[in-house]
């Protein structure tokens, strides 16, 4: 159990498993009150899922434009070294990015032949389906951020020639450490280029692998609240 | 025996977790938990995410959403219009009649698109509507749709090949240059039934087209050479070894949204990208998912499980 370590007296499970586990009976039962507590979250949560389809979008065009380029650069016989790596890194970002997004759009394929047979399996099974599913998307975030950490402190890196700025490196770290010490920080970093450590690209698996554990919870406390589900599948139009 | 035990296990917890209608890259995933835990002793969690994490920083992905991404623009543009109009001056000789748009609507569509649900949609836009009014017999529209759409996959690009070739570490290139010929000779089935079909069922036959001139003729294929152009530009830069899988998608959208201003006056330009960023990242994640459920299947636990037994 050592990845299950207790953090604030309780085990990380406990945390992650049986008090969200516990908020879905409390949705179930207490409909009325668990509306007002999540309105406002739920608020905010849209606005964060929208925005991470947008970030998810934004990279999507840096793939295109990176290939393009790195075919340019090819053909004019400039080396353009690690840009194969730099593209697998957009598109392992772009799809973390895109996961809690595309799930409240009815993107993920499913199995539906059950849910559509009766009113009574359209919600429970929709329920028994998003435990289910929730648990699973839990258990991929935690491995995702510890796999994050892990690389970090291994200090992993790339098995390319792709290199970026120190500055970015830097940046990113600042927002992990206390504002008191960003001044030191920032007095450590140099300006060259270094190559690319593991940790950076996989920042976007943890932020959207937690999003979609996030979401897919979300979804089940919807579910529970409203009787019915919300995640809204467009038809192509 | 203690093969078929797992498989067992494992076909059993696929079919429950599938069949409660959890999402496939999730049930994918849990799957592959229950086989890690059982059948090996690795940590199960660790090694499904670095499997997961080398599949999803991929080159070879890549050419996945840059596919998708092509097909979603060419889905609002008028290239189902032109391709109608270009392709049903040369199919009236055939017995048969217009049914034949629909299958070398699909051959030609499926060049440019690697699914087979985009194939339909953007072929039967047209043609469902056109042949109806032409008083074709609905079974005989609607089916031989369905059946040419199939080759979507079959057809480069191909999202499945794309899925499968990163799956099983083959080059994607070879695969896709695998599938053309079959794809033309299921193609050429599915005409040959429709010819079949004209002459065995002389009552459901609609009224012969009425004769068009050669230069109006002509004229009206003229409406082909855009999506003919991409086509070449797609498949013919991976063939002459210009370009890999992943760079052909990135030309092939390029061509598209090239194609696609030349024609965008229907749509309002930022309410056009959006759109097509929505769709886009709406059909990836579900392929990635369940691209990544297979990978960590394949390569962590049966690998694994080989190593045990």
């Amino acid at each position: 159990m050592r990845d299950w370590q207790p953090f604030l007296g309780l085990y990380l499970w406990v945390w992650l498993f049986l008090f969200p586990g516990a908020f879905a009976f409390y949705c179930l039962f207490y409909r009325n009150s668990a509306r007002r507590i999540l309105l406002p979250i739920w608020r905010i949560l849209d606005r964060v899922y929208q925005i991470s389809g947008v970030i998810a979008a934004g990279f999507l065009v840096m793939i295109l434009v990176l290939i393009v380029g790195q075919m340019t650069t090819r053909w004019s016989n400039v080396v353009f070294p690690g840009g194969t790596e730099l593209a697998g890194y957009m598109m392992a970002c772009t799809s973390f990015f895109a996961l809690a997004y595309t799930l409240n759009h009815g993107a993920h394929i499913r199995v539906s032949v059950f849910l559509n047979m009766n009113a009574f399996l359209r919600f429970w099974l929709d329920a028994f389906a998003m435990l289910i599913a929730a648990i699973i998307a839990t258990y991929f975030a935690r491995y995702a951020v510890k796999t994050n950490f892990m690389s970090e402190i291994l200090n992993d890196r790339t098995q390319g020639l792709d290199k970026v700025p120190e500055w970015l490196l830097t940046f990113v770290t600042m927002f992990g450490t206390w504002p008191w010490d960003w001044s030191e920080l920032w007095a450590q970093s140099g300006s060259e280029m270094v190559f690319t450590p593991i940790w950076l690209p996989q920042i976007a698996m943890s932020i959207g692998t937690v999003l979609l554990a996030i979401a897919v919870w979300d979804n089940l406390f919807r579910l529970l609240i409203n009787q019915k589900t919300s995640i809204k599948s467009e038809t192509v139009e | 025996m203690t093969e078929i035990y797992a498989i067992l296990v494992f076909l059993f917890v696929l079919f429950l977790l599938l069949g409660s209608s959890v999402w496939v890259g999730l049930a994918l995933m849990g799957v592959a938990w229950v086989g890690m835990e059982m059948f090996t002793n690795r940590p199960a969690g660790d090694a499904m995410i670095t499997t997961i994490w080398t599949g999803a920083s991929s080159w070879t992905l890549t050419a996945l959403p840059l596919f998708i991404w092509m097909g979603e623009i060419l889905f609002r543009t008028r290239l189902s219009q032109d391709l109608f109009r270009g392709l049903a001056p040369w199919m009236r000789f055939l017995p048969g009649g217009l049914l034949h748009t629909n299958i070398a609507g699909c051959t030609i569509f499926a060049a440019v698109s690697g699914s087979s649900a985009a194939t339909l949609n953007m072929v039967g836009k047209m043609s469902i509507p056109e042949l109806r009014s032409r008083g074709y017999p609905e079974h005989m529209i609607i089916g031989t749709l369905a059946g040419a759409a199939t080759l979507g996959l079959m057809i480069p690009p191909s999202l499945t090949l794309i899925v499968y070739g990163v799956t099983i570490n083959e080059s994607i290139t070879k695969l896709f240059m695998a599938g053309v010929f079959p794809g033309l000779v299921l193609a050429g089935l599915f005409m040959s039934y429709i010819i079949f079909w004209h002459f065995f069922t002389k009552g459901e036959r609609p009224e012969p087209e009425p004769s068009m001139p050669f230069g109006k003729m002509m004229a009206e294929s003229l409406f082909l050479l855009p999506v003919m152009g991409l086509v070449f530009v797609v498949i013919g830069s991976m063939y002459l070894g210009y370009a890999t899988a992943t760079e052909a998608a990135a030309v092939g959208v390029v061509g598209a949204l090239v194609l696609s201003a030349g024609q965008r006056s229907r749509f309002g330009f930022c309410r056009y990208w959006i759109n097509v960023f929505r769709i886009c990242n709406r059909d990836r994640s579900g392929c990635c998912g369940s691209c990544w459920g297979t990978s960590i299947i394949s390569r962590t636990t049966i690998t694994h499980m080989g190593n045990i037994f």
